[in-house]
Formats: structure tokens, C-alpha cells, sequence
């Protein structure tokens, strides 16, 4: 399982304290994306602190922003995207144990002449669990990381594309398991012209001797 | 003829007022954004019995069976029931389940009726599957949202409710917890009431799946 160090951390945010107004206003605008999430059954949009579970409470797993990517055409280009399982629960692998589990699924939506490569999803780690004690799970605690491949084809005129997907997962703590939830996944693509074909330069060839 | 007062001079207009505090407009922010967001937050609790305590009847509710049969809590009165609320996916409902199978031999000459509830998106067949690999001999059924909803909303699993003879709730436990614990429950469900009654309102539906 792909595990993010915490300086390197995509959900890490700066502080500044010299200016609490705007800290204030942050957390005003926090509160009006978190009710407008809730409100919208999702809980995607804000990166919150890992907070303890909450009895009772569907956990949300929450995605990093992703940095604008660039993408020549004719390319593979890897993109990564960062996850976070709240403390205290865990959310079944891409590959769990028994047919009858919910694996971790990413889904995209590209636009038209831009290919999906193949979608890496880390490996699990092999748990149990006080109400599982004999049989270990492939779950994914923590921040978890998945790496999508974007080929934008020639066809593709070089500009700014949005791409879209859609992770599902379903979530347990240490008791009690919560039905499957999807957090959107969103991220920005600039398709460049492919690099320049190098040409052999005669002027070059170790077979010419001026 | 009225006349109008005559126009200050400019000097004489109070002078303009320095920027609005910042804090102030903070302050506001946060208050209207606090009102909206807990205003929401209940806005979505789930109506009807969000906060079933014991004591209350339990909901009723008419739900199909694995065997396509209809089943209504209300069929179990005199009996004690233990309603569980599932899911293929739970672990936690998976260790339960054979603790079930046992409770539901030793005490269902006592009065006891297990019933199993599948707030599942799998298909009726996978749920069906599920249940024979487990060996449960308690009837399982269909469920629904709304169902759900009238129960407190089962925001997870598993969660089971004790209901008495009388069909009041008698306790409830969310999320996996020990077999003694379930146990100790279900004797009081079976303690409430007389046998009497059990036998003078017969139980229509027994294991139907």
C-alpha cells in the first residue's frame, strides 16, 4: 500500500497565523461547503483533519486536490490521486477476500480522444479485526494512493480538458460496517502538442569527418 | 408653501466612516454560515422514529421474503423478536449470523422469532446464496429504505433491535458486540408478557423463507 509521507502530504494545509480573519473566514467557508455537501449526500468537497470515529456517522473518504496536469499527446501521462480513509475505519481493497465484499472501484469519464491506460490501485493490507479474528481482510487504511494513465490521442487539439471519475467504496470501522458510498474524483489535463520528432543530424553522424 | 430645509454645506455632512470592522463582518459570516449548516444537518435527519428508545412499539412493517412471501412485523406479536438488520457486505453481520442459528434453537420453543432484514443492493438470489452458505434457520426478508428510515435509519451495520411480546422495543445494539450480550436481550424480549398471550395470538408466519 502506497504510503504518503506526512511533509509530502496532498491533504496538508498551510497556516497562517498573522492573519485570523482570514483563518475565521476559512472556517466559515468550510462550514457552508461542508452543508452544501451534506446537503448534496456527498461529503467531497472539503479536506478535513483525520478526525476519530464518530458512532453512527457514514464515514466519507476524501480526495486530494489534483495539481494541473500536462499531457503531451501521443503519451502516456500518470496522474495520482491521493485518498484518505478517515481514522478509525478502513474501506475494502480493490481485491478483497470474498466475492460477497465491496471492492474500492475508481471509474472514469474521459472526453472523447483522450484513453484511459490502466488504473493502479495499491495493495491492500492484510488485517483482522476484532469481529473478524480468524479471517484476515485486504482493506485500505489511512491515505491511499491510485494511479490513473491518460494517453490523449493525436486527434486531441492541444487545450485544457476536465476528467472525471467516481471512487466507490464501502466502509467498516471496528463494529459496525456503513453502506457504499462514491466520492467524485476531478482533475484538470492540459494536452500539449507532442515533443518534436528528433531528426538525425548529419552534421552529427560519427560517420561524417569534416 | 413648505420649504425645504437648505442643503448642507459638504463640511457639514458627518464625516464618512472608516472601513466596517473586519471581525464584525467575520463574526457574521460565520454565524449565518453556522445556522445554514446546522440548519441543513437536520433538515436531513431522517423523519418518523430518527430516535426510537426502548419502550416504543416498534415500527411495522411489511417486507417480501427470500421465498417471495409477504411478512409483516406485526404477524410476530406474542413472540419475541429479535429484528437484525443486514447486509451481505458486513463483516460484522457474518459473525453474528451463526450465533443466530443457535439462539434461534434454543430459544424459539421459548417464543423467540429471529428475523433477518437485507438492506442490501444484491440481487434477491445472492442474498438467498448468502443465507444457505450461513445455514440460517430464521426467515429473512427484503428490505427497504423506508423500513430503514423507520428505525432510526441503520446508518450501520449490523444493528438489532429486542421487541417484546407486546411489540414495544425492549433494546437495541448497533454494531457487532458479544453473543452473551445479545443473549442477555433476548431473554428480556422473551420476559415481557406471559406465554398466555403468545398462545392465545398465534404466530402466522414462521421461518418462511
Amino acid at each position: 500500500m502506497t504510503s504518503l509521507p506526512n511533509s509530502q502530504s496532498p491533504f496538508s494545509g498551510k497556516k497562517n497565523r498573522r492573519v485570523p480573519a482570514l483563518w475565521a473566514a476559512s472556517f466559515a467557508i468550510f462550514l457552508t461547503a461542508s452543508a452544501a455537501a451534506q446537503a448534496a449526500g456527498d461529503a467531497t468537497v472539503t479536506i478535513t483533519p483525520n478526525s476519530p470515529p464518530v458512532a453512527g456517522k457514514v464515514p466519507s473518504v476524501v480526495v486530494a486536490p489534483v495539481a494541473l496536469v500536462t499531457a503531451p499527446r501521443a503519451a502516456q501521462t500518470m496522474v495520482n490521486l491521493d485518498f484518505r480513509v478517515p481514522r478509525g475505519y478502513h474501506i475494502n481493497s480493490n481485491t478483497p477476500k470474498s466475492e460477497f465484499l465491496i471492492p474500492t472501484a475508481l471509474k472514469m469519464d474521459l472526453p472523447t480522444d483522450i484513453i484511459l491506460g490502466k488504473i493502479q490501485y495499491p495493495e491492500g493490507q492484510d488485517l483482522t479485526f476484532p469481529f473478524s479474528p480468524d479471517e484476515k481482510l485486504n482493506v485500505y487504511t489511512g491515505d491511499f494512493r491510485i494511479v490513473v494513465a491518460v494517453h490523449p490521442l493525436l486527434s486531441v487539439t492541444p487545450g485544457k480538458y476536465i476528467m472525471h471519475g467516481v471512487l466507490r467504496y464501502q466502509a467498516c470501522d471496528n463494529s459496525a460496517c456503513y453502506p457504499p458510498k462514491s466520492v467524485r474524483v476531478e482533475f484538470n489535463v492540459k494536452v500539449v502538442k507532442e515533443p518534436a520528432q528528433h531528426h538525425a543530424n548529419p552534421a552529427q553522424s560519427p560517420h561524417v569527418h569534416g | 408653501m413648505a420649504t425645504l430645509p437648505p442643503i448642507p454645506p459638504p463640511e457639514a455632512l458627518p464625516p464618512p466612516r472608516p472601513g466596517r470592522n473586519p471581525l464584525a463582518l467575520v463574526v457574521a459570516v460565520l454565524v449565518v454560515a453556522g445556522m445554514l449548516y446546522f440548519g441543513l444537518l437536520m433538515a436531513r435527519r431522517p423523519g418518523g422514529h430518527a430516535r426510537l428508545t426502548t419502550a416504543t412499539v416498534a415500527p411495522d412493517f411489511t417486507l417480501e421474503s427470500l421465498d417471495g412471501k409477504s411478512m409483516s412485523l406485526s404477524d410476530l406479536r406474542g413472540k419475541a423478536v429479535l429484528l437484525n438488520f443486514w447486509a451481505t457486505w458486513c463483516t460484522p453481520c457474518k459473525i453474528e449470523m451463526p450465533w443466530f442459528v443457535e439462539l434461534q434453537k434454543q430459544y424459539g420453543s421459548a417464543g423467540l422469532q429471529i428475523v433477518g432484514v437485507a438492506m442490501d443492493d444484491a440481487s434477491k438470489e445472492d442474498i438467498a446464496k448468502f443465507a444457505k452458505d450461513m445455514g440460517v434457520n430464521y426467515p429473512i426478508l427484503i428490505g427497504k429504505e423506508a423500513v430503514g428510515d423507520e428505525y432510526g435509519g441503520v446508518p450501520g451495520l449490523p444493528e438489532t433491535f429486542f421487541i417484546g411480546r407486546d411489540g414495544k422495543i425492549v433494546d437495541k445494539i448497533m454494531g457487532l458486540k458479544g453473543k452473551g450480550e445479545i443473549e442477555d436481550d433476548i431473554k428480556k424480549a422473551l420476559d415481557t408478557g406471559t406465554r398466555a398471550s403468545a398462545a392465545i395470538e398465534p404466530v402466522q408466519s414462521q421461518n418462511k423463507q
